[in-house]
């Protein structure tokens, strides 16, 4: 997911959340909240290739990408992984890019 | 390469680095793959290698379980009417996933062998998969591989042995 206009770039991310959900249907229900988490990675690296993420956007997808395939091989530490996701959603609620897209000092 | 070796070193790749796959070292790869047993001899799989960059991101559109960018996307396939001919609804139901497999399992320890790293993907939408590379009604995608030289290294999972092997007879 690195050429193509924007269009087509979420096009593709469309074509994955919905071939995701039709194949969750039938597939282990871990990898449910698998796709989301990966989606939204996706996602902000969508916005990165547009010069449209923010730092906390980028560090969400960073952690993401780092700890994701942990569902392969361990279901404990890939819930333990989500918690730490959403652990970083509230550390960074406060660290909104200002308005012009600077992001606050408190971003990574 | 020795067996034990590409049996205990390979690992499931979903990093790639963007280096093609020369022609002759996937024709070695695929050839391992069709040296797999199969039930009756049926030898009904077809394998369908994908190289083009535009093919493969519409395959890894309709494939969730198609991570990473590989320069390769070969299709494990079962000729069903085939399958049929060769050994009935067995051959069909059973048989054709289960030669696949094996002959997936071939072709992942050769790519190994050659260097290559590689993922067994289910997780893909078999008629928009089978649109997309043309396959007739009957032929139907049992599993994808990604392959590609590796851009990472990960680590051996963990392997379960106890309860796993009984000697002799099944032991509660």
């Amino acid at each position: 997911m690195s050429s193509g206009t924007l269009e087509a770039k979420l096009f593709d991310l469309i074509g994955y959340m919905a071939t995701s959900g039709r194949n969750l249907v039938d597939e282990t229900p871990l990898y449910g909240p698998f796709r989301l988490v990966d989606a939204a990675s996706r996602l902000v690296r969508i916005l990165e290739e547009e010069g449209i993420a923010s730092s906390r956007l980028s560090t969400l997808r960073e952690r993401i990408d780092a700890g994701k395939y942990t569902v392969m091989t361990d279901a404990k530490e890939f819930t333990a992984f989500l918690d730490r996701i959403v652990d970083a959603v509230v550390d960074h609620m406060d660290d909104a890019p200002r308005e012009g897209g600077e992001d606050t000092p408190n971003d990574r | 390469m020795e067996l034990y070796e590409a049996i205990h070193g390979r690992r499931s790749v979903r990093r790639f680095k963007p280096d093609p796959i020369e022609r002759d070292i996937l024709e070695r790869v695929i050839n391992a793959a069709v040296w797999a047993p199969s039930g009756g001899n049926a030898q009904t799989w077809r394998f369908v290698i994908v190289t083009e960059t535009g093919r493969i991101a519409k395959l890894r559109t309709v494939s969730p379980g198609l991570l990473g960018d590989p320069p390769v996307v070969v299709a494990v396939c079962q000729d069903l009417d085939a399958a049929y001919d060769k050994g009935s609804t067995l051959g069909e139901t059973f048989l054709a996933p289960v030669d696949a497999a094996m002959a997936t399992q071939n072709l992942i320890l050769a790519a190994y062998a050659e260097g290559l790293g590689s993922c067994v993907i289910a997780s893909f939408h078999a008629n928009a998969v089978g649109r997309l590379l043309g396959l007739p009604e009957r032929v139907l995608p049992m599993l994808l591989v990604s392959v590609g030289c590796p851009d990472e290294t990960p680590q051996p999972p963990w392997r379960r042995t106890e309860g796993v092997v009984h000697y002799e007879a099944f032991h509660e």
